[in-house]
């Protein structure tokens, strides 16, 4: 027993140290300039990659300490809103574009960065125009972009081809298509794996925007508002019954990353909604002579959204105004996004970087630079679902969007829960 | 002696663990029981009362009856496979003839109480995978491909599917506590049996049965009370998909405190939890005398 | 269905045993196929389901090991550890305390134990998480420690207390004669005595710690402090995985209580079902 007591008595004398262990860089502990980063990305390729460019950063710097934690997603998004308006603010954080980030600059802690951009215009020049716009707010710029994004149907070149298949730019053809490709003996033209909710978030919001006018989305993404009483909404959701016909039964029991691999990837499945940052990992599984391209979400002949619009919103970096070293941290992201450091995301991380630059040279996927073309052509980069409306909506949403894939409930149904879903937020 | 002096130094023994308690677990019950009459999210500084609210939406929650049916087929199932068969498997084990090979069966029964749930549920994701998973490869390897199923993609199945995770995992635990509980029936019962003539399946349900009576009740609680609770298994598995088919009450506690950030609303959830799970433990907790000592 | 010859005669004596053997397969199949799949790459594990590996790629559990596997291994074995000596600290000096208190007041502290038996910890987890976040321990392993603690106190305190109330009067009554304090009873004759009960007790408590995953899911906040159960799900989310890694981490993650059990099986069985069976 004695040992026992001992022992506890050592845990308890550790107990401070435990506390502070969750440090997870080393390098300059004792610098005199403390920087505190949190980000979502705890994932690897981007964890090592974080981790490697921060070693290399304060290895460049010694007097500065980069203090870094990181949580998945949800968690992150849910932690950010909780501390972001708090004295625990970090110094520097990842931050989506859009209603997220206005959420973020509602809490007062977010600081200005016009003065940083105009100073250096060598830098800020480089930085994607159309992504400092989705922080940019009253004229008022409060991020910095690092990565850009978008969600487009990747198509095998090799079958459209054999079949004579042309791009679909409205409904009435993609499902013209996907009929064909059916007819032509692909049983599941159309791959997914619905098992991720957030995969049938991303359907359900572009096919949202691309069907009602911005002006009622807006007013019923908004808490305070939602009403979702148009009958749009209803015919949004029939749009998206319809294409879970050609996705199998298969769908509701796989993974997005198991349908991209053992699927798109295969030829089996010709079509496939997917994500520019997924380039790097779709090349890692495709046969050397598998040809893709992509084309935006076709339009709907009664739809009154933006057509040209691309979902995916840009992510990027805020500063508290609370930082200590205000400095210190906007020198640290201006060497973080930066060509270089750039290059290293686009190729490393696979996210695509929005510095000018980056995305030349080896080891560039040549899709990627296609895909950079078509953000830089769509008419705006629409908020991706879960970030643009609330939780209690998007969750709704999500579990109706699985419940209609299986067969288990009408899109009426649906959207009667959103509604009440809704009602109860203000 | 002095007794007050006594108790007050074996009091100072109960004070680090009372003090625990107190904190960890008294604590946070009464927070909860205030956050259930209360509406707010975890940025909000500021928590708003709501009355009955949360207990009304409760009544009228869609997905909190689906929940709870759910959780009730989880306890049936489990009281079945595991406290059923487990008793039925506990007598054939411990029957002379397997005496040889009881060990290994034991043993082999007993392995997956050891992994822990979150490998379990990684494994199962593998068996029922519709592409490539054991189960499906299985059937067809033995000709019944028309049994083959998209289990967790399905809502026939979904649930069910995730109930025999469960399943696998927890029978040779059941077993085990039914094994323990015959080893300690007095043999001279079974001799005596005998010599009246009793055939086994007699004595199964004349002696083994009564003489297991409290084990069998503790089992039912045991997995019951864990039908009730049961959180790992779906949301690894399914998230509560499809839709809201395999959602059960913990895991729709969580999304509604932690997804759809209302932690009142999540907190009304645990107090139905709590009511339906505290009811279950106190019948065995006073029916059966915690603290009686009736062994060793 | 269940008749008597089913035991006695050797046929039916031979179909049980081939149920019992199949459901022996049902068990230890999926096992073996985990731990061969865990030396495949992606594609053969999805190619070749069956199959051994044509490739023995042993590096699926060193790439699991450094990608984070090492950290999660290193948190589950301190928060196990910890968790440990906490619960046998203090549950038995609890246990003690209850049974000297005399009078009213000794029922009333062992009913406030006991009470908690009642309570499962998904109805507290949501304050708890308000609780441990004012506290500021929510990126600490303190965060795991405590209400783990907490949580295995009244089962261990049960135990305990039971077997300390079977121990001797006469040589604490001794010992009371020659003047010894309360503190020395307890280190001297109940500790020393009660080894069976707490290696119950602790092999109870390193199964709970080293499996939890409810409050290391939602109690904790910081990436690095995440345990075993938790971190494997790490692997598997975002949108690239590698199943031969992930499945490397799950051996790795299974190894330890393995190697308790076969070291001590009987133990572990009596430490596992000492709870129900008290109960």
């Amino acid at each position: 027993m004695k040992k026992l007591l001992v022992a506890f008595m050592v845990m308890l004398a550790l107990a401070p140290v435990f506390a502070g262990g969750s440090s997870e860089s080393s390098g300059n502990a004792d610098a005199e300039t403390q920087i505190f980063f949190f980000h979502r990305w705890p994932n690897d390729p981007k964890n090592s990659m974080f981790n490697d460019l921060l070693a290399q950063y304060m290895e460049e710097n010694p007097d500065v300490n980069i203090e870094m934690d990181c949580i998945l997603n949800d968690q992150y998004k849910e932690r950010i809103r909780m501390i972001v308006s708090t004295n625990d603010v970090p110094d520097v954080f990842s931050s989506w574009s859009g209603t997220f980030a206005e959420e973020m600059i509602a809490s007062g802690n977010v600081l200005a960065l016009n003065d940083i951009y105009e100073a250096d215009p060598e830098w800020s020049g480089r930085l994607a125009s159309a992504s400092v716009a989705g922080f940019t707010f009253d004229g008022t710029i409060y991020g910095i972009p690092w990565s850009q994004d978008g969600k487009v149907f990747f198509y095998n070149k090799t079958i459209f081809e054999e079949l004579g298949l042309e791009v679909p730019t409205t409904w009435t053809e993609f499902i013209a298509v996907l009929d064909a490709l059916k007819a032509a003996g692909y049983e599941i033209p159309l791959a997914e794996g619905l098992v991720d909710q957030w995969a049938v978030l991303h359907y359900l919001g572009t096919i949202n925007q691309r069907m009602i006018d911005e002006e009622t989305l807006a007013k019923d993404y908004d808490p305070a508002t939602g009403e979702f009483t148009d009958p749009l909404y209803v015919t949004a959701l029939e749009k998206w019954q319809q294409l879970t016909t050609y996705m199998g039964d298969i769908a509701s029991a796989i993974d997005h990353e198991t349908a991209r691999n053992t699927m798109f990837a295969t030829g089996e499945s010709p079509i496939m909604y997917l994500q520019f940052a997924e380039i790097p990992m779709l090349e890692q599984v495709i046969p050397e002579d598998f040809e893709y391209g992509f084309f935006n979400f076709p339009a709907f002949e009664e739809g009154k959204g933006d057509p040209n619009a691309l979902t995916g919103a840009p992510e990027g970096f805020m500063i508290s105004n609370k930082a200590e070293n205000i400095d210190a941290c906007v020198d640290f992201l201006k060497w973080l996004v930066s060509p270089e450091r750039g290059y290293i995301l686009s190729t490393v991380g696979g996210d695509m970087s929005c510095v000018d630059g980056a995305l030349d040279g080896e080891g560039i996927y040549e899709s990627q630079k296609e895909a950079l073309a078509m953000i830089q052509n769509a008419s705006y980069l629409a908020a991706w679902f879960d970030n643009a409306c609330d939780p209690s909506v998007y969750v709704v949403y999500g579990q109706g969007g699985q419940a209609i894939a299986t067969g288990d409930a009408t899109p009426e149904s649906v959207m009667a829960q959103v509604q009440a879903a809704a009602a109860s937020l203000h | 002696m002095n007794t007050r002096k006594k108790n007050l130094g074996a009091l100072l023994f109960c004070l680090p663990g009372l003090l625990i308690l107190a904190v960890f677990v008294y604590f946070p019950l009464i927070e909860n029981i205030i956050y259930s009459f209360q509406s707010f999210s975890l940025s909000s500084s500021s928590k708003t009362f709501v009355g009955l609210n949360n207990y009304k939406e409760l009544f009228s929650d869609p997905v909190i009856w689906q929940s709870f049916k759910n959780n009730v087929l989880y306890a049936v199932v489990s009281v079945v496979m595991q406290v059923f068969f487990g008793l039925i498997l506990a007598a054939i084990l411990e029957d002379k003839v397997f005496r040889r090979s009881e060990s290994f069966f034991q043993t082999v029964f007993f392995i997956p109480t050891l992994l822990s749930l979150t490998v379990v549920c990684l494994l199962f994701e593998f068996v029922y995978n519709p592409q490539m998973g054991l189960l499906n490869s299985f059937l067809e390897a033995i000709g019944l491909d028309s049994l083959t199923r998209i289990w967790l993609g399905n809502r026939d199945t979904a649930m069910l599917s995730i109930i025999a995770v469960s399943q696998w995992q927890s029978f040779g635990y059941v077993t085990m506590l039914f094994i323990v509980a015959i080893q300690k029936i007095p043999s001279d019962l079974y001799e005596a049996a005998i010599v009246d003539g009793a055939g086994k399946i007699r004595r199964f349900f004349t002696i083994t049965c009564p003489m297991v009576k409290q084990m069998f009740f503790v089992t039912m609680v045991l997995t019951v009370s864990g039908a009730f609770t049961v959180f790992n298994e779906p949301y690894i598995l399914t998230g509560g998909g499809p839709g809201t088919a395999t959602m059960v009450l913990s895991l729709h506690m969580y999304q509604t405190g932690f997804v759809m950030n209302r932690m009142g609303y999540a907190s009304t959830i645990a107090m139905l939890i709590f009511v339906i799970t505290a009811v279950l433990s106190s019948v065995q907790f006073f029916s059966f005398g915690t603290g009686k000592e009736e062994r060793e | 269905m269940k008749k008597d010859r089913i035991f006695s005669k050797s046929i039916s004596g031979k179909l049980i045993f081939l149920m019992l053997i199949l459901l022996s397969v049902i068990i230890i199949y999926p096992l073996l196929w985990i731990l061969m799949s865990s030396f495949k790459d992606y594609m053969s594990i999805y190619q070749d389901v069956w199959g051994l590996p044509e490739v023995w790629h042993f590096e699926n559990y060193v790439r699991a090991w450094t990608r984070g596997i090492s950290q999660y291994f290193v948190n589950s074995v301190i928060v196990t550890i910890a968790t440990l000596i906490g619960v046998l600290f203090i549950a038995s000096m609890l246990a003690f305390g209850i049974t000297q208190l005399k009078g009213r007041i000794g029922y009333v502290a062992f009913l406030l134990v006991m009470v908690c038996l009642l309570l499962s910890p998904q109805v507290c987890v949501l304050p708890l998480f308000i609780l441990l976040r004012g506290l500021g321990l929510n990126r600490t392993y303190l965060a795991m420690i405590l209400p783990y603690i907490a949580f295995r106190l009244p089962m261990s305190v049960m135990l305990i207390r039971s077997f300390f109330v079977s121990i001797s009067k006469e040589m604490e009554e001794a010992a009371i004669i020659d003047g010894a304090s309360l503190w020395q009873i307890f280190t001297k004759i109940y500790v020393p005595l009660s080894k069976p009960i707490l290696s119950t007790v602790t092999i109870m408590t390193i199964y709970y710690a080293w499996n939890e995953f409810l409050f290391a899911t939602i109690l904790v906040d910081s990436s690095s402090l995440r345990t075993i159960p938790v971190g494997l799900m790490v692997f598997r989310d975002g949108l690239m995985t590698e199943w031969g890694v992930v499945m490397a981490g799950m051996v790795i993650s299974c190894i330890p209580l393995i190697i308790v059990y076969l070291c001590m099986s009987r133990n572990f069985i009596r430490g596992l079902t000492a709870g129900a069976v008290k109960g």
